[in-house]
């Protein structure tokens, strides 16, 4: 590892501050779950690192009935599966979490530190997306919302300029007869997921018609990618098998994988089939009874 | 930008210490290199295998992927501060030694640090749970069963005791 | 002794509290003052001349001490096998070529690991490249590129040095073929002949890893005033590496120390010697500084052994009741760069087959094959996992063909307690038969076998068989128990505890032996200065023949102590026993000397003699020359353990994913020592055979490794574990210590079938490469239309 000058902030401010000076040079390290990582193999070598791990004040859970979910950024993984609100309003983001790498990596890690870190195979966004996340970016300058769907542009990279924070993930209230379902699919359990979705559907209260669908998948594209015409052609269905299936195949014909060692690009698409029909099936069947 | 030393003050199996190190150790290189502290392990390197796992603070973390500045004003627990001082075993260290729970012994520090926060944290953990939980530590020897059995065995003990 | 109390019962490990308080010292936990630390440069390039190599910036860089290349190592030679027609072909250093992509070209010491590692940066190399070859089956094609010139024998090879082979000569290898073995016995025309069916399978086994959870690591230190050389080091028994080190850096071999450390796994892959040990102690000899050199995951994923890919194609003919007539089989092992152990995998492919199932007239064939990747070396059953998928999923197939049952074909065909093997090896103890039974039982077999394909699920069946040592090198141990002041024991005995559990098991042996108890042992082990002779902690031969010199050498004490105490006691020492530190009289326990007045009276009208036993055991005691890995003639064991596993899986058909639902493992093992330790070698194998039959397998694109960590190269975590159930099938072993022998490596072949046939019984598609991921399950489903 390279040696690198490093900035512990004591406050947001002063985080916006450090980093606004050292933006050329300068990383934010939160739990630096990937960044050490990727410090040791020398893939990247800030000089300097502005350390905002301790920022109590983004640090929370906090639910309004009005304006939905706010969590502060440097929440760690494990706060989010096991908070008690979370798992009553948004059970599939404790769920989802589960998932993320190791008790240890959640005890640390955060949740705006792993959305940064862009991993196309990384767990949190697809849920969040599924969800209508937003993420509020913070500077010296000021504060912008912007889309968790905006937020990735490609491997690794995001639309967060080189003097921004991540300060907040909002989530509007939980929409009735919605469900949220995700799934992953990898090779062992705890292993490099080859496929993962997540499946938003909202029904007709009382139905079996699909009022409106989100679909959005990892590991997959470059970034989350979220379907367009599969959820399209859910909206106002009934929802039935073949329906569900035809969904399905449509997901995977939009999906655009790489082979790599854990599978083919081929297989890829051939699991968004299974894993997405799956998944509708399964959030299908929760929202007629949410 | 020449990476110059830092202070930080850190409590570590209940000794306090003020250390003068350079940003970029880690954790795992402050307890091995520093304080001699080498039962916690290196095994990959890249956050994935647990055998460097301690306690920060009550919560099981991989010391290789914790810079030690992060620590500053913590109190880190590694397997030396498990048993007491004059040789007395944790009950979760008599399972695994009762179980034959470990056998190269290499990962069994790091095993030993996930599950007794576990252990902590949870008051009555199924099996699954603790399966679910351990999936942070990679073993090649024991295949698992033993170990986990220790577990299982310290978790109905405290019941019966609590009884 | 006929009451055993410290033997055949699961106690707590000697090694415990060590282990389990983080005081237990392994070899990365050795800190010398200072110490400096060294980082290897390693080829980017699968094969290519060196013509230059700069290393004056990695020099100038602060904190630097020294860089060596091949320059400085030039014409050190040292192999896995050294024999007088294989003499020895790898390097430390690569010299004028690299032969892999992560071959070393150059060594650091810095003061500090991340300096050494800078410098590395700095080393300017200028390769020429060659056309590399990947695939053994390319390599052997005229006009492949060729990986070696003349093999030049440089240094007399070991067997050499023990006057038991010719010297060895140059060669040059052709077609890049290492090396070939050819096992014939019985007539396999006549055989095939009479034969009512036949069948012909391919079989591929893939490298894997060992995956130790310590990385490849040593500590050297020289003493310039003793020219003496003081290493801590990864190993599985130091004699080898302590010779290794001795030819390769000409140290003599007194003035090298080998100190005890603990070993974070092996599996087999910390056997050989390897580059980073030669460099380890050559670099300390040069600076006079102590050298610490730790490898990273990825290195020891890519520049240290793994296990052998290997093809086989296998023919067998057999009877219509099932009865085998004939086999052919040929191997095509996946040698890498360097042969390291590839002809005696290919050979032990055939030997570990060979007590298991009598085929009557067998020609096994085979042909190690250098191509440009990463070389490899034993894991976990050296060539017998390879060749049991082979045989085993091929018998699964002949009685689906046939219409019989698995394990009636097996329990058809097997060997006999008794029996003698074609190569004069004997069966003393036989748990097979036994294993079988009881594994399919255990299974639910009448239950579920065919019977399951509607719910996806199926059961399957494997079996192996595995040397307990063997008469390769000098295969021999000597231990030394000492009697002690307040009556205890000193036990010294060279095997090195690497998780297998030597420490405790041979203490539990002493401690029995002698009517103590295992709090009364002391022991000393796995030091080559302290320990007498020992060649025995690798090819499953710790147990026979260490723990098998420990007994001798207890019961050798036992004696001297019965033969004082009668003197004393005026009794005859078969009437006397021994228990709790004393002696006493059968008839009347009143009467009894502690061991501590028998020591006295001893030394005092014995001219000073305080009592100590001395004991030896030899692998295979008959023979006297080594059997030929060629032609697979001459002993190869004293004692097998046998294994039999059957599991069941669950196959989700739209994915391809196999989920195991249980494995189980009926293991004839002997006489079981420590039943806890047993166990826990049991349900390792399983679950290291699962990682094999569905997850782990090196992957490489034009000689790089592509997953070279934890990440990448999956294997099996706690969540993935099924339930496993462990049979004791132990069958007594006459020549063991107390009737115990192999028990570490001979399970997981039969676990790898037993999970692939499995499959089969699952969905009706035959897989018969491994490991079984789910995409190359979903192509095989989609390709069989099922």
């Amino acid at each position: 590892m390279k040696d690198f000058e490093y900035f512990s902030a004591s406050s947001l401010q002063e985080a916006c501050s450090l980093i606004s000076q050292y933006k050329d040079v300068g990383k934010v390290l939160a739990g630096g779950q990937s960044l050490i990582t990727l410090l040791r193999q020398k893939l990247i070598s800030p000089t300097c690192l502005i350390d905002i791990k301790g920022l109590k004040e983004l640090d929370y859970i906090e639910f309004d009935k009005k304006s939905g979910l706010r969590i502060g950024a440097l929440t760690t993984h494990r706060a989010i599966e096991k908070s008690p609100l979370i798992q009553e309003k948004y059970n599939v983001l404790s769920e989802m979490e589960k998932s993320v790498a190791s008790v240890q990596t959640r005890n640390w890690g955060t949740i705006g530190g792993n959305l940064c870190s862009a991993d196309p195979i990384g767990d949190p966004a697809p849920s969040l997306i599924a969800l209508g996340a937003k993420l509020k970016l913070v500077s010296a300058k000021g504060e912008r919302i912007v889309a968790l769907e905006e937020f990735f542009t490609d491997y690794f990279t995001t639309i967060i300029e080189p003097d921004e924070i991540l300060a907040e993930i909002q989530m509007p209230p939980p929409a009735p007869n919605t469900a949220v379902e995700y799934m992953k699919f990898s090779t062992i359990e705890a292993g490099i997921k080859i496929v993962s979705t997540s499946v938003a559907i909202t029904v007709e209260a009382g139905s079996d018609v699909c009022k409106d669908a989100k679909i959005v998948m990892s590991a997959v594209a470059p970034i989350p990618l979220v379907t367009k015409k599969a959820a399209e052609m859910l909206k106002g269905k009934k929802l039935t098998d073949d329906v569900i299936e035809e969904a399905a195949k449509m997901a995977a014909s939009e999906t655009d994988p790489t082979s790599d060692v854990h599978a083919s690009a081929e297989y890829r698409k051939e699991i968004v089939k299974v894993l997405v029909k799956r998944a509708i099936k399964k959030a299908f069947e929760k929202a007629k009874k949410a | 930008m020449n990476g110059s030393k830092k202070t930080i003050n850190v409590k570590v199996n209940g000794e306090s210490y003020e250390l003068s190190i350079k940003p970029k150790m880690t954790l795992l290189q402050l307890l091995r290199n520093e304080l001699g502290l080498t039962g916690t392990k290196q095994a990959c390197m890249d956050n994935s295998c647990g055998a460097c796992t301690v306690i920060v603070n009550k919560m099981a973390v991989k010391a290789c992927s914790v810079l030690a500045m992060q620590v500053n004003g913590k109190e880190v627990t590694s397997v030396e501060g498990l048993a007491s001082r004059d040789g007395k075993l944790t009950p979760l260290q008599e399972a695994f030694l009762e179980h034959s729970a470990f056998q190269c012994g290499f990962c069994t520090p790091g095993k030993l640090m996930s599950s007794t926060a576990m252990l902590e944290e949870m008051s009555d953990p199924t099996e699954e749970d603790v399966r679910r939980d351990m999936e942070g530590n990679l073993c090649r020897c024991t295949g698992y069963v033993q170990y986990l059995a220790a577990i299982m065995a310290v978790v109905r003990q405290r019941k019966e005791g609590s009884k | 002794m006929n009451e055993r109390s410290v033997v055949g019962k699961p106690l707590p490990r000697v090694d415990g509290k060590a282990k389990l308080t983080g005081k237990a010292k392994f070899t990365t936990d050795v800190v010398l003052p200072g110490m400096l630390h060294a980082k290897l440069l390693r080829s980017p390039l699968p094969h290519a001349k060196i013509r230059s190599i700069d290393t004056s910036k990695a020099e100038k860089l602060p904190g630097v001490v020294a860089v060596i290349t091949g320059k400085d190592t030039w014409g050190i030679r040292y192999g896995f096998v050294d024999t007088p027609n294989y003499p020895a072909e790898e390097r430390p250093i690569a010299e004028d070529k690299v032969r892999f992509i992560g071959e070393t070209v150059a060594a650091v010491a810095a003061i500090d690991p991340d300096t050494a590692e800078d410098a590395l940066d700095l080393i300017e190399v200028d390769y020429d490249p060659l056309p590399p070859v990947f695939d053994p089956v390319e390599a052997m094609k005229d006009g492949a590129p060729q990986i070696h010139g003349e093999i030049t024998r440089t240094t007399s090879c070991a067997w050499e040095d023990w006057g038991v082979a010719r010297k060895s000569h140059s060669y040059t290898p052709v077609n890049n073929v290492a090396a070939r073995v050819l096992v014939t016995y019985g007539d396999v025309e006549k055989g095939f002949a009479e034969a009512d069916y036949v069948r012909e399978d391919r079989s591929r086994s893939p490298g894997t890893s060992h995956m130790a959870m310590e990385p490849h690591t040593m500590v050297a230190s020289w003493d310039p005033f003793e020219q003496k050389l003081d290493v801590w080091m990864n190993h599985m028994a130091y004699e080898l590496k302590r010779y290794w080190l001795h030819k390769t850096l000409d140290i003599p071999i007194t003035k090298i120390r080998i100190h005890k450390t603990y070993v974070g796994g092996a599996f087999g892959g910390k056997a050989p010697c390897y580059d980073y040990e030669v460099i380890c102690g050559f670099l300390a000899r040069k600076l006079c500084k102590p050298i610490k050199i730790e490898l990273t995951r990825e290195e020891v994923f890519s520049s240290c052994r793994n296990s052998h890919r290997f093809d086989i194609n296998i023919k067998t003919g057999v009877k219509k009741d099932g009865t085998i007539v004939a086999q052919h089989v040929s191997v095509i092992v996946d040698a890498g760069a360097y042969k390291c152990s590839a002809p005696v995998a290919m050979f032990l492919s055939h030997a570990m087959c060979d007590p298991c199932i009598d085929r009557k007239n067998v020609r096994h064939e085979g042909v190690a094959v250098y191509t440009n990747k990463n070389f490899n070396f034993a894991r976990r059953g050296h060539g017998a996992p390879q060749m049991r998928l082979a045989a085993d999923c091929q018998y699964d197939q002949i009685c689906e063909d046939l219409g019989l049952d698995p394990v009636e074909f097996l329990l058809k065909n097997l060997r006999k307690k008794g029996d003698v093997c074609p190569n004069g090896d004997r069966l003393d103890s036989y748990g097979l038969p036994e294993a079988i039974k009881k594994s399919a039982e255990a299974i639910g077999w009448k239950e579920k076998r065919g019977k399951q394909r509607d719910k996806n699920r199926g059961v399957g069946i494997g079996i192996n068989g595995m040397f307990s040592g063997s008469g390769y090198w000098p295969f021999a141990c000597t231990a030394i128990v000492r009697l002690n002041h307040d009556g205890t024991i000193t036990l010294i005995e060279g095997d090195c505890e690497f998780g297998q559990g030597a420490d405790t098991a041979y203490s539990q042996i002493a401690a029995e032996c002698l009517g103590l108890s295992l709090e009364d042992v002391t022991l000393i082990s796995s030091d080559s200065e302290l320990c007498p002779m020992n060649y025995s902690n690798f090819l499953s031969g710790g147990l026979f023949v260490g723990g098998g010199a420990v007994y001798n050498a207890a019961m050798n004490l036992r004696e001297k102590i019965l033969r004082v105490a009668s003197e004393v006691m005026r009794a005859k020492p078969e009437d006397i026993e021994l228990k709790n530190r004393a002696a006493f009289l059968k008839s009347n326990p009143k009467r009894s000397y502690t061991f501590t007045e028998l020591m006295r009276y001893h030394i005092q009208k014995h001219l000073g003699d305080p009592l100590i036993g001395y004991g030896y055991k030899k692998a295979v005691p008959e023979i006297e020359f080594y059997p030929s890995l060629s032609k697979g003639t001459g002993r190869f064991t004293d004692a097998y353990g046998f294994t039999a596993s059957t599991a069941e899986v669950e196959v989700d058909r739209e994915t391809g994913r196999v989920r195991v639902l249980k494995i189980v493992v009926a293991d004839d093992c002997g006489f079981e020592i420590n039943t806890a330790a047993i166990k826990g070698q049991m349900v390792s194998q399983a679950v290291q055979g699962m990682g094999d039959a569905l997850f782990e397998e090196i992957m490489d694109d034009e000689g790089r490794v592509l997953n070279p960590n934890l990440v990448d190269y999956e294997v099996p975590r706690a969540f993935d574990i099924p339930e496993i159930e462990v049979i004791d099938c132990s069958d007594y072993e006459p020549k063991g210590p107390f009737g115990g022998k192999e028990a570490g490596e001979c399970a997981r072949a039969a676990v790898i079938s037993a999970v692939v046939n499995a499959i089969y019984d699952a969905t009706g598609v035959r897989v018969m490469r491994i490991p079984v991921t789910p995409e190359r399950m979903f192509n095989a489903l989609k390709a069989q239309g099922k």
